[in-house]
């Protein structure tokens, strides 16, 4: 089912949870900003920053990133290859995942390149797409009376409970089984 | 440099570790040479539900039996982690014959250690005494028995270094050094500068760390440090190999007796190795990222060689930090090709870490006994698990094998998780 929280809240509350973990300032913030080359996180901040965002949406987000999963998946060396660098088919995969969002994925990249790709706007799509798994009927009660008093949780109005959403983590799994059945990469 | 005045010569003169390979130098060492690892399964708290269930655990009945040295009274008051130094030291004193020097004061102690955690257990039986709102049952607390100042003693690092220099009776310098990494090397560095200066003539130097229970494993669970992917145990600490995904945690104790040359050779007492040189820096870069180029790792290299007045060609082994982190790994190895540049190549590299896991605050002492050891026996230490060569990380690491080599000069690198950066240089003795 469609979810009704706009792209531009969940932009404004990954700014909001960015700030708060970098003790900086949402101010002069861009959706394009890469949060380690020019917000300046460190790796330990993604932890701080997913924790955040978990708590502001309900949401689980994704522990492992898509290139862990592509190993997992398809084996070892499927996404990176014996010199770091990411391999075709990954890229091939991350181009049909990120499309326009990250243009820069190419052949033979270095893996370390990766993270230093991540934005604000990519993390935000990532929110939104667990956000998007929201089912059609409430877990609970059964009626499909969704809503949103604060413009970030989704609560049943007819029972009241939270929103259960898919963890970020099975998305990244259903989505690679989907593309692979479909297209037939690996 | 700047100075005329001479500095004092420092030789080491005993050394003692008790690590998950053996109760002993020797026995780890043997273990070590075979290329065994000391990693299994944790036996010491629950590990079920954590990603990752394995490290480097010390038998518990090696500590038994070397706890003759400390009174029952001063146990209570110790940590685990003091009480695997107790272990290492009572060897190290035995060696270097501490007890027959008459002039306590200019002994001193030098020691990197952390301090136990508090346990779960701790936490619950404090629980149950608070009500979440600033209210605490006192008097409930109190009938229960209170809550142990003994545990107190055991958190405080500087407990530690105190009670140590209480049993080997040592009233010179105390220091107490909180490094996480680097600290077993930092005190070692630390102690041979105060020998140097004329501070002290004999420091017993090194560091413990026993942090093997849930509140000191979860922290570093939670920011992904450990490794969490392993075919067994004994394959996870895999340092420079492509498929290595993070450090094995472990526990262990090692000391060296740093002496005056002079003071040394007056007793008559063996002298096992020389300290040439011992360089500290820090990244000022990030909190757990270390950083890209391993400015700060170069940094520390350079001042060690500088302090010993040595060229990088002249150094024939290199005692690595080697993690197995990623992070760890690459920038060391950028490290050493900045600083050694095209005699890096030829200089093996070794991790003892591969076999014995991180014993992070013993780590600099345990490895710095090892290098000594190995020079004195013409035997480096191999790099276990290197089975998938990482083409990023293209030096010499000793794969897997012991080798036979003559060794003259070596350093020894710690690199703390917050940039701190130590780095030994240490010689085989010659008039």
């Amino acid at each position: 089912m469609q979810n009704f929280i706009s792209e531009q809240k969940v932009i404004d509350e990954v700014k909001k949870a960015v700030a708060e973990t970098l003790s900086s300032d949402v101010t002069g913030m861009d959706a394009e900003n890469s949060l380690i080359k020019d917000l300046g996180a460190e790796s330990l901040d993604f932890l701080d920053i997913n924790y955040r965002l978990e708590q502001t949406f309900g949401i689980k987000m994704a522990r492992h990133f898509i290139l862990e999963h592509i190993e997992e998946m398809f084996g070892e060396g499927s996404a990176i290859d014996e010199n770091g660098h990411l391999t075709d088919k990954a890229v091939q995969l991350l181009k049909i995942r990120f499309g326009e969002d990250l243009p820069e994925f190419r052949p033979e990249m270095d893996m370390d390149e990766v993270p230093t790709l991540i934005t604000i706007k990519s993390m935000a799509s990532g929110v939104m797409d667990i956000l998007n798994s929201l089912p059609d009927k409430c877990a609970h009660c059964g009626n499909s009376a969704w809503k949103s008093d604060d413009g970030v949780r989704i609560k049943c109005s007819a029972c009241n409970e939270y929103a259960g959403f898919t963890s970020g983590d099975d998305l990244i799994q259903d989505w690679l089984k989907k593309v692979q059945d479909e297209k037939k990469i690996f | 440099m700047s100075t005329n005045i001479p500095k004092r010569r420092v030789v080491i003169t005993g050394y003692g570790m008790i690590t998950p390979l053996g109760k002993n130098t020797e026995e780890t060492f043997q273990n070590a040479c075979e290329g065994r690892s000391g990693i299994d399964y944790l036996t010491s708290f629950d590990t079920r539900g954590l990603p990752c269930q394995i490290g480097g655990e010390v038998n518990n009945q090696w500590i038994e039996e070397s706890q003759s040295c400390i009174s029952k009274r001063l146990d209570q008051f110790s940590s685990r982690g003091l009480r695997l130094m107790m272990a290492s030291t009572a060897q190290a004193v035995r060696q270097a014959r501490l007890d027959e020097i008459v002039d306590r004061d200019r002994i001193g102690v030098s020691l990197g250690s952390h301090g136990d955690n508090p346990s779960v257990e701790d936490m619950m039986f404090l629980h149950r005494f608070y009500d979440g709102k600033g209210n605490w049952d006192m008097k409930g607390l109190m009938q229960a028995g209170g809550y142990s100042y003994l545990q107190f003693f055991r958190r405080k690092p500087d407990a530690s270094t105190s009670i140590l220099s209480l049993t080997f009776g040592c009233r010179g310098p105390n220091l107490s050094i909180v490094s996480a990494c680097a600290a077993g090397a930092q005190a070692i560095g630390e102690a041979y500068r105060m020998i140097q200066d004329g501070t002290s003539d004999v420091m017993i130097a090194g560091g413990c760390e026993a942090t093997l229970n849930f509140a000191g494993f979860v922290g570093f669970v939670l920011i992904k440090a450990l490794s969490a992917k392993y075919a067994s145990p004994q394959k996870a600490s895999r340092p420079f190999d492509r498929k290595r995904n993070g450090f094995v945690m472990s526990e262990g104790a090692g000391v060296v007796i740093l002496e005056e040359l002079e003071h040394a050779r007056s007793r008559g007492v063996p002298i096992l190795g020389d300290l040439l040189g011992y360089g500290d820096s820090a990244d000022a870069y990030r909190i757990t990222d270390t950083h890209p180029t391993g400015e700060g790792a170069i940094l520390a290299i350079r001042a060690a060689l500088d302090d010993a007045s040595l060229r990088p060609e002249d150094i024939d082994y290199i005692n690595a930090h080697g993690t197995s982190t990623i992070q760890n790994d690459l920038t060391e190895t950028r490290a050493i090709k900045e600083v050694f540049r095209e005699h890096a190549k030829n200089i093996p590299v070794s991790s003892n870490k591969s076999m014995l896991g991180h014993t992070i605050a013993a780590a600099g002492a345990i490895e710095c006994i090892l290098t000594v050891v190995g020079m004195n026996n013409s035997i480096i230490l191999p790099t276990i698990n290197l089975q998938f060569p990482d083409p990023k990380c293209d030096l010499d690491y000793v794969p897997n094998e012991a080798r036979k080599c003559r060794v003259k000069r070596a350093i020894s690198n710690s690199f703390g998780f917050g940039g701190q950066n130590a780095c030994l240089c240490i010689g085989v003795f010659e008039r």
